[in-house]
């Protein structure tokens, strides 16, 4: 069991305010993806919940008790760094049986807990290599082997995959997924990468500028982002945010065409955001009829489809996705049209979300 | 067979180079092996005399007076090695973590610590015994004014003390050389390191002895090495507070002073031996080499790339 409850969570350095009340509540068995672009606050976060900082204000509880001045080691929670954080001068196995050692596990504990951590994954080969002797995939293995045998209530893991390459990245991705099904803990992750969230979470906390932006699920964060910020940080390549105003049924684009839309937020009457991703939008060659003038930027082939990228009359840049045989050139003349099913509404003033 | 040819550039490399290695071969090359050579001579004053073997190694480590005199010297070098082994490098090692800990002024005492490791030996020298005079030295002052006239003692005048206040002397002294290259050590040691060894415990002791120690293996065997080379060359200290005798009565004498007396001859002294004098050089050079090797050798080996 292990249940996280973060309250008013501030953090101050000095004189920078890093977090501004950050309030979450975390569930037993669950895998939370913060994520986020550098600099949000994130990783102070994780560091907080780990208590390799102090918080400044708020409180944080685990299974309802405050761990706001529980030293690291005994709040039951291990931690895998980004630069893998492995004691260089032990071995693998060494590097496993430092902590538990530190717990005052008997030797035959110790043992049965490395073994089970090495065949988990798979490092029974290396146990007597030292760490500058394995590759990166290998030392994050290591890193996360060694949380393991702590068997903690809480695994943080601060963006664990980015020293790794590509190919590799989706390997221990995977790895990590079916991890945490096998030991079924909690598990806080911290990326700024929107893939690793999307696949790894069962909740995503998306932060920025020190605030929580929005909780939920992936499917709920793509599907009804609270915000442009969340709307434009979910989702590849990112969604189009189109200034309009309403007229009537109609809505226009400053300076270059119109369409008619049968939902429409219903608070707005003057000029709001619509949000679109690359495929609720359609493209036609030549200007007029029904939409939005545009000229082609430039156009992405990916084999299986393409993006188009066309500027509006306004200068806003919009992504379209498009059949992989078509081909438009640069500053073609066409016309973009909006499914009105895909839309997304946005207040023009603050960037909230409107319900349709 | 690749041709060596005389290009500007090699030019300008050999006459910058030239100049350094003369002055290399002539002060400090030419001396050693003259030494050597000097070793196996008997010696009238400045005039050599015979081919002797190994006569004069004999003298100086078998022969009495000698023997015993080699011996007491040898002693004091060994005392102090390990005194300062622990007064010097222990302490550095100390401060350097608490320099490295960021603790509460921090900024200033990095700098007080070095401070003295820049001031001359000789300085440093007449100001401890100044420092340490029996009736007006400060250290005795202090004692008695906080009430502790017992303690008072003529450190630089008893055989029990005198060595003991030289050793101290110096590792005030050059307490900050250690310190700072720990503490270059420590910082290498990644963030993300000693934050992981703070997820599996609080202790500092484990934090220490597990983690910062092994870690900074490479500053450890610099300062090991150098004090080991600096202790058996003991030399300016004891010559500035105690003087050529090692006064009083020896107990401060060592392998240093003791090859400079016998060479070079004292006032009290009297003889003059160049002969025996080199043999002891000799030996100081070979013993520091060989122990040096092998501890740089051995440390090495421990060290570990992070």
């Amino acid at each position: 069991m292990a249940r996280l409850s973060l309250r008013g969570i501030k953090k101050r350095f000095k004189t920078t305010d890093v977090l501004h009340g950050i309030d979450l509540e975390i569930g037993d068995r669950e895998f939370v993806v913060f994520v986020g672009p550098s600099g949000c606050g994130k990783s102070t976060l994780l560091r907080l919940i780990a208590g390799l900082d102090p918080i400044t204000e708020g409180t944080f509880t685990l299974n309802g008790k405050s761990m706001n001045d529980v030293p690291p080691s005994r709040r039951g929670i291990a931690m895998v760094f980004q630069s893998y954080a492995l004691y260089p001068h032990m071995d693998v196995y060494e590097n496993m049986a430092f902590g538990a050692r530190l717990m005052g596990l008997t030797k035959a504990e110790i043992e049965a807990r490395i073994d089970e951590a090495a065949r988990m994954l798979r490092l029974e080969p290396y146990l007597k290599r030292k760490p500058r002797e394995l590759s990166g995939g290998q030392r994050q293995r290591v890193a996360i082997a060694r949380a393991l045998v702590r068997k903690p209530e809480v695994f943080l893991l601060d963006e664990p995959l980015s020293n790794l390459d590509a190919a590799l990245r989706s390997d221990v991705r995977l790895e990590i997924a079916r991890l945490h099904r096998q030991i079924g803990g909690t598990m806080i992750y911290v990326t700024h990468d929107q893939v690793e969230a999307m696949t790894l979470a069962d909740k995503i906390v998306v932060m920025n500028q020190g605030r929580i932006e929005q909780v939920g699920s992936p499917r709920e964060l793509y599907e009804t982002p609270a915000n442009t910020f969340v709307a434009t940080f979910i989702g590849s390549p990112r969604m189009a945010l189109i200034d309009v105003t309403r007229e009537g049924a109609r809505v226009g684009v400053a300076g270059g065409g119109s369409q008619t839309l049968d939902r429409m937020p219903a608070d707005a009457n003057g000029a709001f955001k619509i949000g679109v991703r690359p495929d609720g939008l359609a493209l036609a060659r030549g200007n007029g009829g029904d939409g939005f003038a545009a000229s082609v930027v430039y156009t992405e082939y990916l084999g299986d489809n393409a993006f188009v990228y066309a500027r509006l009359a306004d200068g806003t840049q919009v992504g379209i996705r498009t059949a992989p045989g078509e081909f438009y050139e640069p500053d073609e003349a066409v016309t973009v049209t909006i499914a009105p099913s895909a839309a997304h509404f946005f207040s023009a003033a603050d960037g909230r979300r409107l319900a349709a | 067979m690749p041709q060596l040819r005389l290009t500007g550039r090699g030019l300008w490399i050999t006459v910058l180079i030239a100049p350094p290695l003369a002055f290399v071969a002539l002060f400090i090359v030419y001396p050693i092996v003259a030494a050597f050579a000097y070793a196996f001579y008997d010696w009238q004053g400045l005039m050599r005399g015979d081919f002797v073997g190994l006569a004069n190694f004999h003298q100086v480590l078998f022969v009495e007076p000698y023997a015993s005199w080699t011996r007491n010297a040898f002693t004091h070098n060994i005392i102090v090695f390990f005194a300062l082994m622990v007064l010097q490098n222990g302490v550095g090692f100390i401060l350097a973590y608490a320099l490295w800990r960021e603790l509460p002024g921090a900024r200033f005492h990095r700098v007080a610590v070095f401070l003295p490791v820049v001031l001359s030996t000789i300085i440093v020298g007449y100001l401890w015994k100044l420092f340490l005079h029996p009736l007006f030295g400060v250290v005795n002052q202090s004692l008695k004014a906080v009430g502790l006239p017992f303690l008072a003692q003529p450190w630089l005048g008893q055989d029990t003390t005198a060595l003991w206040a030289l050793i101290f002397a110096n590792a005030w002294h050059m307490v900050g050389f250690p310190t700072l290259v720990f503490l270059a050590g420590m910082q290498r040691i990644p963030g993300e390191i000693l934050d992981a060894v703070r997820m599996e415990t609080e202790s500092e002791w484990v934090k220490i002895t597990k983690i910062v120690w092994p870690l900074v293996a490479p500053s450890a065997t610099v300062v090991f090495v150098l004090l080991f080379v600096g202790a058996f060359n003991w030399f300016e200290l004891p010559y500035i507070m105690a003087g050529l005798d090692g006064s009083p009565y020896g107990s401060t004498d060592v392998l240093g002073l003791y090859f400079y007396r016998t060479a070079f001859g004292n006032v009290s002294a009297g003889q003059q031996n160049f002969g025996l004098g080199s043999a002891l050089a000799v030996l100081i050079f070979v013993f520091i080499a060989a122990v040096a090797s092998v501890i740089t050798v051995r440390l090495r080996a421990r060290e570990i790339q992070i």
